[in-house]
């Protein structure tokens, strides 16, 4: 293997403003270094504390009892944000609810989640599940794998996450654990937004512009 | 926009700083603090306490440990798929980069916010090679069009408003803009949508990137930080090599002090964890990625101890928002890519004391700053080590002040070390300031005291104290009559020596000379 | 046993509020303690150590430890700022084992800025004063952030009689002097000066006070600029005042 010569001088120089040697030794990251890990209430509480952050965000959240009340709910959205193409994640979950035989029994034209970019920008409706949730601060973890593209959750404009309750979880640190050996993970905390036009708030920047979550009980 | 400065006069920049600026500035700062102060107070202060020691101690162990992360990365990384680039200097980066982009004939780029982009002046190298550079978060967006710098980390274009803006728009992009503000950001919007689209590169920055498994942390809230790395099938990230963090656990920590100190957000709300390329083909996201690790004078900050700290920042732009200077002159000020208390500890460190010697001393210690840094970074202490370096010099560059000041100082620091010299200056004072008095106050003084009472006047000297303790007591009343003759004595000598010297014509002699 | 002081009168004060110190002298007798001052010191060296000049620092060093090393009982200066400079970095500017470094150590764990003594050491918070007056309260940036004393000067200020205490806005924010800070940049200084005597006349104060005599020096400074009403003190004058009740 050659040496890459701005890879040893700048290795070099850190190594002897530091005074360590090559290969010494690291001592284990010191215990003040770490934070206790929240811990969850009960089921309850803590869903209504993940929706009622959501909502703050400016996020729709809907609780759904049962499998039966979802094409009401989907009929609801599709009406009021005006659903005309939509995408769906071909999980197992997703296929299970038949969310996308749902939604084509309701006219909407569907698009593969594996389409192009191109045609996944013309989706107004991107349906995903959710792999981890935080109810401190309302996110939505959502993994990436060849059946959950992340696309479908960026590129349409109304972004519909269907969760369930064993997605939750108290702290970021148990989240870390499930994810950090991924490719690829987004955490998706309300509707994308921005103040930077004096300071005014607007939601829905270049990410979906309204964000639905439903919890299936 | 951001070349490096060859020098920083802050006090000319200060000179010229627009008038709309300090109010717009303080508009967004208030708004962030005031969010924070609400987020923060949820945790209750022993909580946050505890998480900015911890966010301390992580950051500093990975500092202080850095060589070792380092390679870690570069190690996860490769095996994800990635390549790691080692650039010493902001030159080096660029050229990395731009080689990138050319062996792929990308003709368009879209790029995330990246501070450490905006110091090596990146936008400029790929434009002027002919590769179309765009900014996508909004703020960078509409400075890029307006060719300014940003003027606040966080909110770059708070300086603007929205008519400033909306006529900006119909003069770039030749669009009919309204001066509202979310239709403006719909116009970017649609107009961005089509540049991810078609991108064939995409360009990052990261806010952490994590050793244990080579992956980068980017924190935004748009939504273009994920357009830029998910669509685009090449992806290039230039990082400083401080932003690395030894493990996801430190995320942990991070995770809440970064968005509740910047934008007084639990979370922002996009958080995109990123390692290396996609897995398969089957799924979304580039095919190629390249880590671009910069160290460009950190290195040097890393040798001293105290200043090292400076390489804990989180960019959180917390300790602008607080400080009084900043709120008062806003980012353009401090004449490059950083500013607020974080410029004036990090420029001087990369640019040298040469170039931004200048800013260690544009503060007034008032410490507004430690008290509210996430990772508390000792940034006044670092700022008195720095302005050590400008006037004295250290171990790691030569001073950059006239040696002049030096031997004020010097003179200065002997006169009060020489208790007789100091009262006897103490009393002198007391009458030869007689022809400036008005009452109890000196209102103007000839320089270089000028530079005082130019904004206010200054009390009278009278320094009393002395004499009316010592006549508490008879022993004292004594000493005071000996100090007086003293003080007598040497005054009638001095005016002694002055009549001799005029009066014998020493005094023209050694003017004719001089003017000879 | 009768408490001793060694009056540490720091440079701004003894040429520019010599009325302040007087004042400290009244207060602390007051309280039952036996004043002495130390002949021969000048000022501590932090104008030069805070500009950067450390090698200059060293010799008005010598000297405070000079005169302070060889005294008893405690060090009390009306100033934060010199108070914490004394403490903090003499022991740093000479190299243990030295002699200065010994007795930079010893004077460090008795040397106070006043109301810190008041407060923590005498544990005193109401030192008969009387002032009848609307009186708002500027905490200097040292005071409350170094030595972290944000309620013990209020506390002082409370329980003297007849005062009212009006909260100032912004009260934590810097009043723009930080010592060279000033006639470097002094424009920026004069802005945030500004700020801060549009903030106390906003208020219906008659009075400002001030634990810091470089702060001090800046607000009275500004607020006779503006030729305002408000009055600037020092904490240790509305202490001293009313006498004995």
């Amino acid at each position: 293997m050659s040496l890459n010569p701005a890879r040893e001088e700048i290795l070099g120089k850190v190594r002897m403003a530091l005074m360590r040697r090559i290969d010494a030794p690291v001592p284990p990251i010191p215990a003040s270094a770490r934070v206790a890990p929240r811990v969850a209430g009960d089921v309850n509480s803590e869903i209504e504390m993940l929706l009622s952050e959501i909502g703050k965000l400016s996020g729709n959240t809907r609780r759904v009892a049962h499998k039966q009340d979802l094409k009401a709910a989907l009929q609801d959205l599709v009406k009021t944000e005006g659903i005309k193409k939509a995408t769906v994640w071909k999980t197992p979950d997703l296929q299970e609810l038949g969310v996308a035989d749902v939604l084509r029994s309701l006219r909407v034209d569907m698009v593969s989640p594996h389409a192009d970019k191109y045609r996944l920008a013309e989706c107004d409706l991107g349906v995903t599940g959710v792999d981890a949730a935080l109810p401190e601060t309302g996110t939505l973890i959502l993994r990436s794998s060849p059946e959950r593209p992340r696309m479908v959750s960026l590129l349409p404009r109304v972004h519909l996450a269907i969760m369930r309750l064993s997605a939750l979880r108290a702290d970021l640190h148990q989240v870390f654990a499930d994810v950090k050996d991924d490719g690829y993970s987004i955490f998706i905390t309300g509707p994308s937004r921005t103040s930077d036009i004096e300071l005014t708030l607007t939601i829905g920047v270049h990410g979906p512009k309204s964000l639905h979550v439903w919890v299936m009980d | 926009m951001s070349e490096a400065p060859t020098r920083i006069d802050f006090r000319s920049n200060v000179q010229h700083v627009q008038p709309q600026m300090p109010a717009a500035v303080q508009k967004a700062t208030m708004k962030f603090l005031g969010t924070r102060a609400s987020v923060v107070g949820i945790l209750g202060d022993d909580h946050w306490q505890a998480l900015r020691q911890a966010g301390h101690d992580l950051r500093l162990h990975a500092i202080n440990h850095l060589d070792y992360y380092l390679a870690q990365l570069e190690e996860q990384v490769t095996k994800a798929g990635g390549h790691v680039h080692w650039a010493r200097d902001a030159e080096e980066a660029k050229r990395i980069v731009l080689d990138i982009a050319q062996s792929h004939n990308v003709k368009r780029a879209v790029k995330v916010k990246s501070m450490a982009t905006e110091e090596i002046g990146l936008n400029h190298a790929l434009i002027d090679a002919g590769i179309q550079t765009l900014e996508t978060d909004l703020g960078e967006f509409i400075v890029q069009l307006a060719g300014v710098g940003p003027s606040h980390i966080i909110v770059p274009a708070v300086h603007l408003t929205k008519e400033g803006i909306a006529d900006l728009f119909r003069e770039k992009l030749g669009i009919d803009a309204p001066t509202d503000p979310v239709q403006l950001a719909a116009i970017a919007r649609a107009k961005l949508r089509q540049e991810f689209l078609a991108a064939d590169m995409g360009l990052s920055g990261a806010n952490f990137i994590v050793a244990e498994t080579g992956t980068l942390a980017i924190v935004t809230n748009e939504g273009n930080g994920r357009m830029c790395t998910t669509l685009p099938p090449l992806h290039v990230a230039v990082v400083g090599i401080d932003k690395v963090v030894p493990d996801w656990e430190s995320l942990n920590v991070l995770l809440k002090l970064l968005p509740r100190s910047a934008t007084g957000q639990k979370l922002s709300a996009y958080t995109s964890f990123i390692t290396g390329t996609r897995r398969t083909n089957d799924e979304n996201g580039p095919t190629e990625f390249h880590l671009v690790l910069l160290d460009n004078g950190r290195t040097r900050i890393l040798q001293d101890e105290v200043t090292r700290e400076t390489l804990l920042c989180i960019r959180c732009g917390v300790c602008l928002n607080v400080c009084p200077v900043y709120n008062n002159v806003g980012g353009h000020a401090y004449g490059w890519a950083y500013s607020g208390p974080i410029g004036a500890i990090l420029s001087p460190q990369l640019l040298g004391v040469e170039a931004a010697g200048d800013l260690p001393f544009a503060s007034s210690l008032c410490g507004a700053c430690a008290e509210y840094c996430p990772v508390k970074i000792p940034i006044p202490e670092i700022l008195i080590r720095l302005r050590r370096r400008v006037v004295e010099g250290d171990r790691v560059e030569d001073p950059s002040a006239s040696p002049v000041l030096r031997v004020a100082a010097e003179v200065g620091g002997r006169t009060l070390g020489l208790p007789w010299l100091y009262e006897f200056g103490s009393q002198l004072l007391k009458w030869v300031q007689a022809p400036w008095r008005s009452g109890g106050w000196l209102p103007n003084l000839p320089p270089p005291l000028d530079r005082w009472t130019m904004t206010r006047p200054l009390p009278a000297f009278g320094a009393d104290f002395r004499e009316w303790w010592r006549n508490r007591t008879p022993e004292g009343r004594r000493r005071n009559l000996e100090r007086k003759i003293g003080l007598g004595v040497l005054a009638g000598g001095l005016i002694a020596l002055a009549a001799w010297l005029l009066t014998s014509g020493k005094a023209q002699r050694l003017t004719r000379k001089r003017s000879r | 046993m009768t408490v001793k002081v060694q009056l540490f009168v720091t440079c701004l004060g003894e040429n520019f509020f010599s009325n302040v110190l007087k004042d400290m002298v009244t207060v602390l007798e007051r309280l039952g303690a036996q004043c002495e001052l130390p002949e021969g010191q000048t000022c501590c060296g932090q104008p030069f150590y805070n500009s950067g000049f450390q090698s200059q620092t060293i010799e008005p060093a010598r000297n405070w430890l000079r005169v302070f090393g060889r005294t008893e009982g405690y060090i009390v200066a009306p100033s934060g700022s010199c108070a914490d400079f004394a403490r903090r970095r003499y022991p740093e500017l000479f190299p243990p084992g030295t002699r200065e470094h010994a007795l930079a150590v010893d004077t460090a764990t008795r040397t106070f800025e006043f109301s810190e003594f008041l407060t923590r050491v005498l544990k005193v918070t109401d030192v008969g004063a009387r002032f009848p007056h609307r009186v708002t309260y500027h905490a200097s940036c040292h005071i409350l952030r170094e030595l972290g004393l944000r309620d013990e000067p209020k506390q002082l200020l409370q329980h003297v009689e007849g005062l009212e205490l009006i909260p100032l806005p912004e009260e934590e924010i810097c009043c723009g002097f930080g010592g060279i800070f000033s006639v470097v940049y002094p424009e920026v200084s004069h802005d945030m000066m500004q700020a801060k005597v549009r903030n106390i006349e906003s208020i219906g104060a008659q009075v400002v006070v001030v634990g810091e005599p470089g702060c001090l020096m800046n607000i009275a400074g500004g607020l006779a600029k503006v030729g305002s009403p408000v009055r600037a003190m020092h904490l240790i004058q509305v202490l001293a005042a009313g006498g004995a009740r």
